[in-house]
């Protein structure tokens, strides 16, 4: 099925391959790691931003990560955290960071990536004027308030007043190869969250003409770009020949553009595509039944709840979110709505991660009985008035969350209504303002491998997306003592302590967890799916023929 | 004739400001009762205000006016008038990009995809339009009869789904088995979609899925045109005089039968800019179609309104140049 041009592309690269293998001479000659060379041709949508700063989207970071790269990287299976441009990471209090660099890494425009081209990046990116999204990752950085300013009335049209610093003044050069980095409080996960590519370095000529860097990215990493980016057509990498570490497997690799999902799936269906990291909802029973062992399936991690409003009076009883949630049985509404696409949850933190367990949530499984005996016992439902449930307007959410209400309403006799009007701006606004009056369906992804990332930003009091309003300061504590614990490992007890809170008091009704469902052609050799960053096209070999 | 265009140029004006000031109204009541578009590209990840409040200061959206339901925002509107009319500046979209770039880079996917609709429905509606009105209740008059229905019955969405799947992918995948067909066929004409590697070939069948509703009607009109005309007074002059049947076809029929035809397929260029947001999209055209489709998801309001903009200009000058073709065409009309 595979067509002559494929054949000549691959011919063609092949021959620049030998040209480049001599200079390798890595230690890179695993046997179980494939071959090197070819084209691999693979789906993406139109990214925001090629830059570190600004990317933090799926199609952004999928390009971000083959031609940047971090501090560290995560191991494919297990997400460990692995040192890439680090030598270490280490500190004694968990506030106070010192990054040593491996030397010998440059930009594809020469510049060294040194000690100052992180803290360039990452200044970068917390000052608020420059308006770049992943300022959103800096939050932990001592002196992050300074950098950033609000507008005093509130409202437009005077401007913000410039931030009292441009600077974080946690960030601070040692020497060429070493910085410190001050946490605002400490935070035994910090090594884990460098591999984001909001922490990826930027040159200074990037720096000096964002727009311009977008356009035609510096990177440091495997590969760079072949031309510019050809905005909404394709974005087209070869093997860049700065990169010191362990080369990228294929030779180039080549991002088509798509607008949808449909669109790309018929591209795949003709042989256009190697890799389809997704595949449309409504063909998936078709795409596994005619690429069954091209479709790779793993537990993925993007957590779906139903958030409770623990501001209102009706749902301040933890013995009602308990009831609503022992009335749901996830695995009929996903085999029903879904085609079996999901994975039922059974706790806050995704199966995929280190210290997840299997029943933390002890009210996660249907059971009207008891259902009944604690509603019954919390003083039953307000007759006469309805739950409300919500979700954001278009996307698909009506069908699951009737489901649900049905489900509630047979188990416990409360009749429910289903918001579904409002766009997800304004569905996000409302969450913000905690203004829900019901249910709410809201979701989550993992920023990095540790197990905090499902639970503060969730549940801590006053965290950002705390959308219950829940606080338990015993939840906090336990938080605390985790973030302060000497070791990503050692504070995996405290991490499940914080989260054994939650099971009891059902802030949010834990729903399901995503599968990964990625297609592959034929001419693929060995895919690899990262357990952290997804589809990792530098470590994905093709057929030599 | 000159006094004729000035007019005509000068109705522009209203027309222009009263589509933009209704487009700026629409986008505006968008984001009053549907929130802050910046606010969306978060996600689940609520940014703190600094940062919300720098990204909505920088795209545009930071006016109060926003935040008041029903609120005309007539100071937005000036300076946008302003900014377009004076400064040749369309805003940014949500990534940050000049108006004026996107549309640069996606006019030439559209224009090339509505070359190639035009083409085909005017050179094969024409055709199949004289075939069937020359000899009326032959088989060439039923076949067209019967197909052009078919095309017109079916919405263009329906049409393209069915073409992608089952001419791109279904069909290509049986050319694509052969190796003697000739790549730009097997993996250009017949790809399911826009392809980088063959920029006019794989836009071949989007072009003609675009025209094919249009080539029906044009098929249509030409042979009823044809028909009426081919009775009329001077025909049977032309006829009488002893002209040869290629004149009295050609000059004397064709020619008085296509001022209908060409008004069709005048006023079809804004139809075809409309079908495109729909064709653009099935077939991954990165176009002008595809673009306001995506903005006006995402509620990008200076995209909507300078794309649209420019169509409705285009559609404007289309109109203006097709009622000057008529005077060309039909010596009977003169503009004073």
């Amino acid at each position: 099925m595979r067509g002559k041009f494929l054949k000549v592309a691959v011919a063609a690269t092949a021959t620049a391959m030998l040209a480049t293998a001599c200079g390798g001479g890595g230690d890179d000659n695993d046997d179980s790691a494939g071959q090197s060379g070819g084209t691999l041709r693979v789906y993406n949508s139109e990214p925001a931003f090629l830059t570190p700063s600004g990317g933090d989207d799926e199609p952004s970071l999928y390009v971000i990560r083959s031609l940047y790269r971090g501090l560290v990287k995560y191991n494919a299976e297990s997400s460990a955290v692995e040192m890439d441009l680090a030598e270490s990471i280490e500190s004694d209090d968990q506030k106070l960071w010192t990054i040593k660099l491996k030397s010998g890494y440059t930009f594809d425009n020469g510049e060294p990536v040194n000690a100052d081209s992180f803290i360039r990046s990452w200044n970068f990116a917390a000052y608020s004027p420059n308006g770049q999204n992943n300022g959103y990752f800096m939050k932990r950085i001592a002196g992050i308030k300074d950098v950033q300013s609000t507008d005093p009335d509130g409202d437009g049209p005077q401007k913000a007043p410039e931030p009292a610093a441009k600077e974080l003044s946690g960030l601070k050069k040692v020497d060429d190869t070493t910085f410190t980095v001050e946490l605002e409080a400490p935070f035994s996960g910090f090594p884990t969250t460098v591999g984001y590519p909001g922490f990826f370095p930027m040159a200074e000529a990037c720096v000096a003409d964002i727009l311009a860097c977008s356009e035609k990215p510096i990177g440091n990493g495997p590969y760079k770009m072949d031309g510019s980016w050809q905005r909404n057509v394709a974005i087209n990498l070869v093997r860049s020949d700065s990169w010191n570490g362990e080369p990228g497997k294929p030779d180039r690799i080549e991002y088509r553009i798509f607008a949808d999902i449909d669109a790309g799936y018929a591209a795949f269906q003709a042989g256009e595509l190697d890799v389809l990291y997704t595949v449309p909802p409504a063909r998936y029973k078709e795409a596994k039944a005619t690429y069954g062992d091209r479709m790779h399936e793993q537990p993925g991690d993007s957590f779906t709840y139903v958030g409770m409003p623990v501001y209102q009076d009706n749902f301040k009883d933890k013995r009602v979110r308990q009831a609503l949630s022992l009335s749901i049985d996830r695995q009929s509404i996903i085999d029903a709505v879904f085609d079996g696409r999901f994975t039922p949850a059974t706790g806050f933190v995704a199966p995929t991660f280190e210290g997840a367990r299997n029943d933390v949530c002890k009210y996660c499984t249907k059971d009207v009985e008891k259902a009944k005996q604690l509603l019954a016992e919390a003083g039953g439902w307000p007759a006469g008035e309805k739950l409300i449930l919500w979700a954001n307007a278009g996307a698909g959410h009506d069908q699951w969350l009737q489901a649900v209400g049905d489900q509630i309403k047979e188990a416990l006799g409360i009749d429910y209504e289903l918001r579904v009007n409002l766009q997800f701006a304004e569905y996000l606004e409302t969450a913000d303002q905690k203004k829900f009056t019901g249910g709410f369906r809201l979701g989550w992804g993992p920023d990095y491998p540790f197990m905090e990332t499902y639970l503060y930003p969730l549940y801590g009091t006053g965290a950002g997306s705390n959308n219950s309003g829940y606080s338990n300061p015993e939840f906090d504590a336990a938080m605390k003592e985790g973030d302060s614990a000497d070791s990503i490992q050692a504070a995996i007890p405290s991490y499940q302590k914080a989260e054994d809170f939650v099971g009891e008091d059902l802030p949010v009704i834990p729903m399901w967890f995503n599968k990964v469902g990625a297609l592959y052609s034929e001419n693929v050799d060995q895919f690899v799916w990262n357990a952290v960053s997804d589809a990792d096209y530098a470590a994905i070999s093709l057929k030599q023929n | 004739m000159g006094r004729y265009v000035i007019r005509r140029l000068l109705q522009f004006i209203p027309t222009v400001l009263g589509t933009m000031f209704l487009l700026h109204y629409l986008t505006s009541l968008a984001i009053q009762f549907s929130g802050n578009p910046v606010r969306a590209l978060f996600g689940d990840r609520t940014p703190s205000p600094a940062l919300l409040e720098a990204i909505t200061e920088r795209l545009g959206y930071g006016d109060p006016c926003l935040d008041q339901k029903g609120n005309p925002c007539f100071g937005m509107f000036l300076d946008r008038l302003q900014g377009i009319f004076l400064n040749f500046d369309f805003g940014i979209n949500l990534r940050q990009r000049e108006v004026t770039d996107l549309v640069a880079d996606a006019i030439p996917f559209t224009l090339k995809l509505l070359v190639i609709a035009i083409v085909f429905e005017a050179v094969v509606g024409i055709a199949a339009g004289v075939l069937a009105g020359l000899r009326g209740g032959s088989f060439a008059d039923y076949t067209v009869k019967i197909s052009t229905v078919f095309v017109i019955s079916v919405p263009i969405f329906v049409l393209g789904l069915i073409v992608r799947e089952f001419v791109g992918v279904e069909f290509g995948n049986v050319l694509r088995g052969q190796s003697w067909i000739p790549d730009v066929i097997s993996t250009g004409v017949f790809s399911p979609g826009f392809k980088p590697d063959y920029p006019w070939a794989s836009l071949i069948i989007p072009g003609m899925v675009l025209g094919a509703t249009s080539l029906a009607v044009t098929a249509r009109l030409t042979r009823t045109s044809i028909m009426e005309n081919i009775r009329a007074d001077y025909v049977r002059t032309a006829k009488a005089k002893g002209l040869t049947t290629k004149r009295v076809i050609g000059v004397h029929t064709l020619r008085n039968s296509l001022i209908p035809v060409i008004t069709f397929l005048g006023v079809d260029i804004g139809a075809a800019m409309a079908g495109a947001v729909v064709t653009e999209t099935i077939f991954n055209v990165p176009g002008i179609g595809r673009l306001v489709t995506m903005s006006a998801r995402t509620g990008e309001s200076s995209v909507v309104i300078g794309v649209v903009t420019m169509l409705v200009l285009v559609v404007l000058v289309a109109n203006l140049l097709v009622d000057l073709l008529y005077a060309v065409l039909d010596p009977r009309i003169r503009y004073e």
